[in-house]
């Protein structure tokens, strides 16, 4: 109120001053507050758990669901498939996920993604679980090279994962042979790796395959180690009996490749990574030495080389030296004249003494050998089948010949098979032939005729007899008429058996429409 | 003065929340008022309406976001994952021709919660700005608010009910995710923020300017 006094009852409506606690905020307000804090504390930690965005591309998009397909790696899931859209040329299809936060250290050129689902390859099933639960993605994760956000999905799951412990190496052989990926390798018929890959070179027509050998085995491959194809089962006759051999059951079904090694090994020995073997065929085949040096010759054989193939030896003196590699037929448009130019190759490592010399024959020395008669002949390998062989050999009065340099390799001169050699054969099938006791077969002959005469003769006393036989036959007959007991009989029986096969048939039409009535009874007849 | 109601605060009146017994207020005397009867406490108004109104409201559309963006339950059968929102819900049964049912969960989820949100922050600004507009329709527009409110909570007794009963093992599991907490926060600051609502302040800024 006014404190001078002056007028104090001309200013009685002005209105009282309200004293007005001072109000402090509500604290209702938490609520907004925490609500935010709340919110904005899921919503970091939704984000922070947000990993990078990535683009794999697959053939297919078979089992993929956006939304629901996780990636997962050892189990663990580590992304999932937010969308599946169609690459623009329709070539595929791009998924695009979300991995978990922290995997960007694993999203790197050399990851690789598959869809897994339910799969036999290699004598093994994988991937059953994903039956019920639906396909996923597959991660292999790498740490090492250039960080990558697109990926181009695998069709079929790597056979082995980059963490795994081992080598590769690296197998070349004319044919793949039931070799696929998955494929175990053998080592003294423990499984110690699998087929990664068999493809066809492009430049040559080797198949390559490459295998990884798991730790600690890797170190069992040395530099002189033979693989072989261990797909089925070798089968060897001989003197102690049948011995099936095998490297393993699955081996049988699904093919596998094995590898020894000989002698003693060091360290040093250790075939390093990515180191290239040639695949034998067979056991047998690897443990046969290998020749990789060859000499190539021309033979020029004017006579027919019918059953002289590629593959067949060649022998010096009976000792196999060496192989044919390719029969030809050549016509010579100007001296009108065919010649059959047959490619030899000789292994020079398999004769002692030309081993040492690294350049093989030398030219001197064949022309040495030719001019004092080494010739090439056919001769028959194997008389059953006909099939030749290439024979060389010194002929001493052979006529003087010389070896040719003009062609694709030096031309060794050849003599025609020697007539003697037919000649012999001749001679030996007609002195077998002479041997023939033609005169005793004469002999018996004569007298096998002389005792067919007298059993003619003896034959006119059996008349009689024969005719008394015929009466007996003829009353018999008559027993057995219409009106003869046993005839009455016969009818009787048939009869009965007629019966029988009616009741047998009603007994099968029961068993058909009713078969528990075999173990029932009838229905109605208990 | 116009020839119109005479309003209890004018009156210096107030009437008992509880018995509604008519007490006379001296003015200025505003606090630690009880009802001679029945022992209530007895406001003029609801104390600091506004202020509460506001703060709950407030509060609610913040929740309202997660309880849309995340998923408020996830399905869990042989092995396969599903996290669905709300509306992905709403979608799923549209897509499968569940029209009835698509309608039901939009209606109580999605619709009724941000219309009630809708309607408090309207009556909050409108009394705020001392309106004059329509306080009938004003008061209605509260009450409808006041009546829905409570069925939104129909979803969240859906998904109790399925998260109790399906546990099934590896068979099928549902279990309840973060946005159905949100979703029921929603709903209960909803029902809280109405409640907190004084209508009558309505009529009493509508009075003020109608003066």
């Amino acid at each position: 109120m006014t404190q001078r006094g002056a007028g104090r009852d001309e200013y009685d409506d002005v209105a009282d001053a309200v004293v007005e606690e001072r109000q402090r905020p509500s604290v209702v307000w938490i609520i907004p507050l925490v609500a935010l804090l709340v919110g904005a504390f899921v919503a970091w930690r939704v984000l922070s758990a947000r990993g990078p965005e990535i683009t794999i591309a697959f053939k297919s998009a078979e089992g993929l669901e956006a939304g629901k397909t996780q990636i997962k790696f050892k189990d663990v899931e580590v992304g999932l498939v937010e969308e599946v859209t169609l690459e623009k040329d329709l070539s595929g299809v791009v998924c695009r996920a979300r991995m978990v936060a922290g995997a960007e250290a694993y999203l790197r050129e050399q990851t690789r993604f598959w869809i897994v689902k339910p799969r036999i390859a290699g004598g093994q099933v994988s991937g059953l679980g994903t039956l019920l639960s639906g396909s996923y993605v597959g991660m292999d994760p790498v740490v090492e090279g250039k960080s990558a956000r697109a990926f181009t999905g695998l069709e079929v799951p790597p056979v082995v994962t980059l963490q795994a412990a081992g080598r590769y190496f690296v197998l070349r052989s004319s044919r793949a042979g039931a070799i696929d990926p998955g494929t175990p390798v053998f080592f003294r018929k423990i499984a110690v790796g699998q087929v990664v890959s068999s493809v066809l070179d492009e430049t040559d027509d080797f198949v390559t395959t490459r295998i990884f050998v798991r730790e600690p085995y890797d170190a069992r491959v040395h530099t002189d180690s033979r693989f072989w194809n261990a797909s089925g089962f070798d089968a060897q006759v001989s003197a102690d009996g049948v011995t099936i051999n095998t490297e393993s059951i699955v081996s049988i079904l699904v093919g596998g490749i094995a590898f020894e090694s000989r002698g003693r090994h060091d360290d040093a020995t250790i075939a390093p990574a990515e180191t290239v073997f040639p695949l034998f065929e067979s056991r047998m085949d690897a443990d046969k030495p290998i020749y990789t040096r060859t000499v190539a010759f021309l033979l020029n054989f004017d006579q027919s080389v019918r059953g002289l193939k590629e593959g067949a030896p060649v022998e010096f003196r009976g000792i196999e030296i060496g192989e044919v590699t390719d029969v030809r037929l050549e016509f010579d448009q100007k001296t009108a004249r065919f010649r059959i130019p047959v490619m030899i190759a000789i292994e020079p490592d398999r004769i002692e003494g030309v081993a040492a010399d690294q350049k093989g024959l030398k030219r001197e020395n064949l022309e040495k050998l030719v001019a004092s008669g080494l010739r090439a002949q056919l001769k028959t390998g194997n008389l059953l089948t006909g099939q030749l062989i290439v024979a060389l050999d010194m002929f001493k009065d052979a006529p003087p010949a010389k070896v040719l340099w003009a062609g694709p390799a030096p031309e060794i001169p050849t003599i025609p098979t020697p007539i003697e050699e037919i000649t012999a054969s001749v001679a030996q099938f007609a002195s077998r032939l002479g041997k023939l006791p033609l005169e005793e077969i004469g002999a018996d002959l004569r007298a096998s005729l002389d005792a067919l005469r007298v059993t003619l003769t003896k034959s006119e006393d059996i008349g009689p007899a024969l005719a008394t036989t015929l009466k007996q036959v003829d009353r018999t007959l008559a027993s057995v008429g219409p009106d003869s007991s046993v005839n009455s009989e016969l009818r009787r029986a048939l009869l009965e058996l007629s019966e029988a096969a009616r009741a047998l048939a009603l007994a099968a039409e029961q068993f058909q429409t009713q078969p528990n009535s075999v173990i029932f009874g009838k229905e109605g007849s208990q | 003065m116009s020839a119109r109601e005479v309003t209890a605060l004018e009156a210096s009146c107030a009437s008992c929340h509880d018995c509604g017994l008519l007490t006379r207020v001296h003015r200025g005397e505003t606090h630690g008022l009880h009802c001679p009867r029945c022992g209530a406490a007895i406001h003029l108004r609801k104390p600091r309406s506004l202020e509460r109104t506001w703060a709950l409201s407030i509060a609610a559309a913040i929740c309202y976001l997660p309880a849309n963006l995340f998923p408020v339950m996830t399905v869990t059968s042989l092995g396969k994952t599903q996290a669905d929102t709300i509306m992905s819900g709403v979608i799923y049964f549209v897509e499968h021709g569940d029209w009835p049912l698509a309608v039901v969960i939009f209606t109580a989820s999605v619709f009724v919660p941000l219309m009630k949100l809708g309607i408090l922050f309207f009556l909050l600004i409108s009394v705020w700005r001392r309106s004059s507009w329509r306080p009938v329709e004003r008061t209605r527009l509260y009450r409808l608010t006041e009546a829905i409110g409570r069925w939104s909570m129909v979803d969240i007794f859906v998904i109790t009910i399925l998260v109790a009963l399906v546990r099934l093992g590896n068979l099928a599991t549902i279990e309840a995710s973060a946005g159905a907490v949100f979703f029921g926060a929603v709903v209960v600051i909803t029902i809280l923020a109405a409640e907190s609502f004084d209508p009558r302040i309505i009529w009493d800024r509508s009075d003020e300017v109608g003066r």
